[in-house]
Formats: C-alpha cells, sequence, structure tokens
C-alpha cells in the first residue's frame, strides 16, 4: 500500500436528477480556484461543468470473478481512474458525478477490489445531493434513492427555502433511520462550506473512531419488508476473536447482498488494541488502530445498515460473540 | 534509492539516462528508433546515434502508441488521433472531442483506434471510417500478422473481425468478466486478454476452447511471446511466468517456466529479446532483469531499481540497443552489447 499522500482523493456526488449535483459541482470548481480537479462526468448527466479537464463515461458496472454475487465495480472508473494517473500534471482531487440513478456500491466497491486505484486514489467520501421537497416520494419509489442515503457520508439536503420546519424534520429523520452515520447538512443552492464536503477521509478505518453514529430510538412498525434501516449494538464485555470473525465472516458470506454499510469498534479480549472495520456489502476492511486511549472506554460497537437486518439474527449473533 | 553502494549494470554505465518528468506510457519501434509516449503528451524518438527528438502533439497523456507504414501513430486524452513522422510532423487523423482515444494499432496503411465502444478503421481507399460497433467500452485491440483479422476486448469477452469480401465479419468469443488487453499468438490460432482479475485468459481460435492462466498475485499489466516453441511471458508475479503454447494444447494442465526470479516485487513488465531465447522483466520497484527462457535461467541486470515501476522495456529495431522507461519519467537508453 502506498502512503496516503500519495493517493488522490476521490469525491463521488450521487443524487437523484434535479436535486442540485450539478450546481454542487460548480461550486466546488469555481471556489476552489488554483486547486486542479479532474470530474468525471456521465453523458446523460446534467451540463454546463467549468473545468477544463472533464472527462465523460459510460457508467459500466462489471461483476467479479470471485464467487461473489455482489461484488460488482465500476469498469470505467477502473479505466479513467488509471489513465488519470499517467498524466503528468498533478492533481489535488477527483470528483465523479454519478447519475440519477446510480447504486453508489459498486462505486465503494471498486476502491476496495482494484489494487491499482486502491494503491493510486482512495475514495474521500460520498456525498449525496438530496431535494427536501421530493426526498421522501423518492425514497419510496426507488431502491436507488434509499442507496444513495445509505451508503453517504454526508448528506446536502438541498432546497430548504421551499419546505417548512417539520417537513425538514421528518425528511431528516427518515434519512437518519436509514444511515445513523451521515451528516446532514441543511442548504440552498448547495451553499454549504466546502470543508464539510471535501477531504473528509470518511472511508479511512481511523475515521470510524472519531465519527459517532447519530442513534435513533426507531420503531420497526410501519416499516416495508425492503426498506433500509440500520441497527446498532454495543458490548461491554470483551469480545473474542475467533467467534468474532466466525460470525462476521459467515454472516457477510450469507447476508452481505442486504448488508449496505457495517462499521464497528471492537474490543477484544486479551488484545490491547482497538479494532476497527467498514465493510461494503461482502468486502471489508479491518485492521488495529493502536491501543485504547487511557481515559476512553472500552467497548464493542457496530453498526450494520441493510435490508431485512431483522432476518439476520443480528443481536444474537454479537452476543454470542462475548468472551467467556 | 540512489545508494552509493549500488553496483551500477553495465548497462547503466554505458547508457544515457534522462529525466522526463513524465510518466512513460508506452513505446514502439519506428524505422531505426524507439518512439515514446508520455503522460504530459509528448512524443520522444531514441536513435542510436542522435539525440532523442521531443514533440509536443496532445495535450493529457497518450494513451496508446503503435507504429504504422509512415509513422507513428497515438491515442490521447485529449480526443485525439494523430499520426507523428519521425521528423516531427504531426497529422490529426481524427478528434473524438471530450471522448479518449484508448487504443490504436496498425497494419501496412490500414490505421485504427478504439474510442468508448467503437473501433475505428482507416483504409487506404476511405477517408471515412468504417466503424465496429461493441456492448461496451473496448479494453484492447490486436491485429492479426496478416491484416485480415481484428480482435477487440471488453466486458464478456473478445470479438474477432475478420475481412471477408470487403465486409468485416464478427465472432465472439465469450468469457465472464472484463477484458483488458488482447493479442494473438505468433502463429494466428490463440487469443490471449488479460483480465480484471489477476488472470489471463486464451481461446484456441479453431474450436473456441478456451482455458484460464491464473495464480497471479497481481494484475497481469503486460505480456508478449518469446522464443520458438513459442512461449507466453507474462507480468504479474515476482518472475516472469512463461506459459508453453506449442502442441495441440498449449499450456492446458502444464506448468510454466518461471524465470527472471531475482525481483524482490511483481513484475510491470515485459519484452522479449528478438531472435534469442530470453526476455527482459521490469519490475515494480524499477528493477530490469534479463532472463533465459530454460528450467534453470541466468539472470543478467539491466537496471538497479530505480523506486518508481517499470512502465515500458524495448528493443531498437535493430536491436543495438535497450530502452527502459518507469512511472516517473526516467529513460535508461542504453547499448545493448558489449562495444
Amino acid at each position: 500500500m502506498e502512503n496516503s499522500s500519495s493517493q488522490v482523493p476521490v469525491t463521488v456526488l450521487t443524487g437523484f436528477l434535479g436535486a442540485g449535483k450539478t450546481t454542487l459541482l460548480n461550486r466546488i470548481l469555481t471556489e476552489q480556484h488554483g486547486r486542479r480537479y479532474a470530474v468525471i462526468v456521465n453523458e446523460f448527466g446534467e451540463q454546463g461543468i467549468d473545468n477544463d479537464l472533464v472527462v465523460d463515461a459510460d457508467e459500466e458496472v462489471f461483476e467479479m470473478n470471485n464467487g461473489c454475487i455482489c461484488c460488482t465495480v465500476r469498469g470505467d472508473l477502473i479505466r479513467i481512474l488509471g489513465g488519470l494517473m499517467k498524466r503528468a500534471d498533478q492533481l489535488d482531487a477527483i470528483i465523479v458525478e454519478t447519475t440519477g440513478l446510480a447504486d453508489p456500491a459498486p462505486v465503494a466497491q471498486t476502491f476496495f477490489v482494484d489494487q491499482d486505484v486502491a494503491d493510486r486514489t482512495k475514495l474521500d467520501a460520498i456525498v449525496t445531493v438530496a431535494d427536501a421537497v421530493h426526498l421522501s416520494t423518492q425514497l419510496g419509489e426507488h431502491h436507488e434513492a434509499e442507496e444513495q442515503i445509505a451508503f453517504a457520508d454526508v448528506v446536502l439536503l438541498n432546497k430548504i427555502d421551499l419546505v417548512d420546519q417539520s417537513q425538514i424534520t421528518g425528511v431528516k429523520d427518515r434519512i437518519r433511520k436509514i444511515n445513523p452515520y451521515t451528516k446532514i447538512i441543511e442548504t440552498n443552492r448547495c451553499a454549504a462550506p466546502l470543508e464539510e464536503i471535501l477531504g473528509l477521509n470518511a472511508f479511512s478505518l481511523d475515521r470510524v473512531l472519531e465519527v459517532e453514529p447519530d442513534f435513533l430510538d426507531s420503531d420497526h412498525d410501519h416499516e416495508h419488508d425492503d426498506d433500509v434501516t440500520s441497527v446498532s449494538f454495543v458490548s461491554n464485555t470483551p469480545l473474542d476473536l475467533e467467534k468474532f470473525e466466525k460470525w462476521f465472516g459467515n454472516l457477510l458470506q450469507t447476508h452481505g447482498q442486504n448488508i449496505l454499510r457495517s462499521k464497528g469498534i471492537l474490543d477484544f479480549k486479551n488484545e490491547k488494541d482497538r479494532y476497527v472495520f467498514q465493510g461494503v456489502h461482502m468486502l471489508m476492511d479491518a485492521s488495529p488502530m493502536g491501543p485504547w486511549p487511557e481515559k476512553s472506554i472500552r467497548n464493542s460497537r457496530v453498526v450494520f445498515i441493510g435490508r431485512k437486518l431483522e432476518t439476520m439474527n443480528l443481536k444474537e449473533g454479537f452476543e454470542s460473540c462475548k468472551s467467556d | 534509492m540512489n545508494n552509493e553502494s549500488v553496483i551500477k549494470s553495465r548497462f547503466e554505465e554505458n547508457g544515457k539516462v534522462f529525466e522526463t518528468g513524465a510518466p512513460v506510457t508506452g513505446a514502439v519501434s519506428i524505422e531505426n528508433a524507439v518512439a515514446v509516449g508520455f503522460g504530459d503528451g509528448s512524443i520522444r524518438f531514441f536513435w542510436p546515434d542522435n539525440d532523442p527528438l521531443e514533440v509536443q502533439a496532445h495535450s493529457g497523456a497518450i494513451l496508446s502508441i503503435a507504429s504504422s507504414n509512415d509513422g507513428v501513430i497515438t491515442g490521447g486524452q485529449d480526443g485525439r488521433f494523430l499520426k507523428i513522422s519521425t521528423n516531427a510532423e504531426i497529422e490529426e487523423i481524427y478528434n473524438f472531442g471530450t471522448r479518449w482515444v484508448d487504443n490504436v494499432a496498425a497494419y501496412e496503411s490500414m490505421v485504427l483506434c478504439s474510442s468508448g465502444k467503437n473501433v475505428y478503421i482507416w483504409s487506404d481507399e476511405n477517408d471515412k471510417p468504417k466503424i465496429l460497433e461493441h456492448q461496451s467500452t473496448i479494453g484492447g485491440i490486436a491485429i492479426d500478422q496478416n491484416g485480415r483479422r481484428i480482435a477487440v476486448s471488453c466486458y464478456g469477452g473478445v470479438t474477432l473481425w475478420r475481412l471477408e469480401k470487403n465486409k468485416w465479419k464478427s465472432s465472439k468469443f465469450a468469457w465472464k468478466g472484463s477484458h483488458g488487453k488482447v493479442g494473438f499468438s505468433p502463429d494466428g490460432k490463440y487469443l490471449v486478454t488479460t483480465m480484471q482479475e489477476n488472470e489471463l485468459h486464451a481461446w484456441r481460435i479453431r474450436d473456441k476452447a478456451s482455458f484460464a492462466m491464473s495464480g497471479y498475485p497481481s494484475k497481469v499489466k503486460s505480456f508478449t511471446w518469446a522464443g520458438d516453441n513459442p512461449y507466453l511471458v507474462t507480468a504479474g508475479a515476482k518472475e516472469a511466468i512463461c506459459w508453453p503454447f506449442d502442441g495441440k494444447e498449449g499450456p492446458k494442465g502444464r506448468k510454466p517456466l518461471c524465470i527472471a526470479s531475482g525481483g524482490q516485487q511483481n513484475a510491470t513488465f515485459v519484452e522479449s529479446l528478438p531472435g534469442e531465447k530470453a526476455v527482459f522483466a521490469g519490475f515494480r520497484n524499477g528493477m530490469v532483469l534479463l532472463s533465459e527462457l530454460s528450467e534453470h535461467p541466468n539472470d543478467v541486470l539491466i537496471q538497479n531499481p530505480t523506486g518508481s515501476e517499470v512502465s515500458n522495456i524495448s528493443i531498437s529495431p535493430d536491436r543495438s540497443h535497450i530502452l527502459v522507461g518507469d512511472s516517473k519519467g526516467q529513460i535508461l537508453w542504453s547499448p545493448l552489447w558489449e562495444q
């Protein structure tokens, strides 16, 4: 693995057509002048991007031959990111604009699966632009809208001047229920501070430690079977490493398709280091992140975002990993 | 990596080193020169006797380079498909605008390129290109030894186009997954592709019998053919992995030769020494070795580690010089033989 300073950060912009992706993109490009960006756009995307390095791409989703049915990657991204790394001029960052109906999973998985992409670039964050007026309807009608919220590190809740406060509260609750980890920024015309959108390093394992999920007491009564929801568990008893590996490995193998994202900090018995992991479907990145800070509480915390979570016996599984 | 205690190879002692500052993206032989394409859009011609000639051709990186009848052809990130003569004249064959020109190839006066999902062919008589369409973005193109067949790889396999009565007829060689570079075996009987997974795939063209060559620790970015058998020589492992393509079944069920074993890192580029049973292997750390195609090969050090991945090795057409290029833009241009 290359050191992180030589990796070019990649920000992924998702969101339904008309939510304001191009407005945000143009704000980034004009306000951050002096910095050099490459922008990867889809030919069906909204037009009018003000940058001298715009690359047209088709969203080509490829299945990998690794025996994992949900392991798809963006073939065009592998090709284009590889091509951009051949340039002589240094890029400060790369922004990928996806089409409105894109599933973010293949984009995220590309950074886990392709070694060249992982060596030279890093996924900085997935930023989802949501239309405050239409998001609630879109969430009910399109799987992709839920996935875009589930994968978001930041949700720009745009066009808030067109809705009243109770609607804003309602739509924010809806977002948090899907994704307790995401940061919600309320905006008009995407006027958010750019430092809250770029350079977040949200996919680095260190960040899992910093971001506290916004837990809600969710009541699961009114959900449809395929709604995206989240659950989280805490254990103050140290976990058994072997038991956890067995349970978690098996869980991702069996239910990885329905687990969109997973994250956690783990306290294993007889281990002085904290363990941190995060996953996208069946793919997972984990490592020890140094000793527990002296004054912090040692405990294990895990969060799952996905569909049909109630069928996976997650609570029982997690409980069974506790050391004796 | 500029450790004083490193003993220079004969090639480093006798050759010249150029720091160009732009990644080497490809190279090809033309007339008596080696033409190199760079990540800043420039081309440099290296001759055995003269200083190199630099031509600024594209803006953005050159993605592909090939030699044609009367110059090198290049495809770039600026969407241009160019022909550049050895005296620096540039002719624009076509401009694709914001679409990259990912692959180029030539056979005599026929030139072709790929941009997106299409292959565009220009032959003598026509100004307008013939367009061959495919289902996904093209990973690689290759022309066979007679100029009668074109292989095009993309997601899901290879399309083989044959020129029959002035029409291109297609036939599909399917294999699940994303295919990158493609090539014909020297006898024209096999097709080989590199894959997104750490493996290669091959088909016997006659009956479409196909097989995988796998077990690599990293992606296979480069392959070439060497020796009379011939062997398919491949990068992607700590040694150059050479698959025997003689006999009826080729490498099916047989073990490859593993040569050039002195590198501590994975090979990123391989090239054969024409006329000899020998192979150059360049590694991720910049080291280059010359190795024999045999069970117990001797290795010769060509270049010490530079710290940057070897992205090209080319031999001059008269076999007098070797060129090694890396991903940071260092070029070693050296006489190949004792003087």
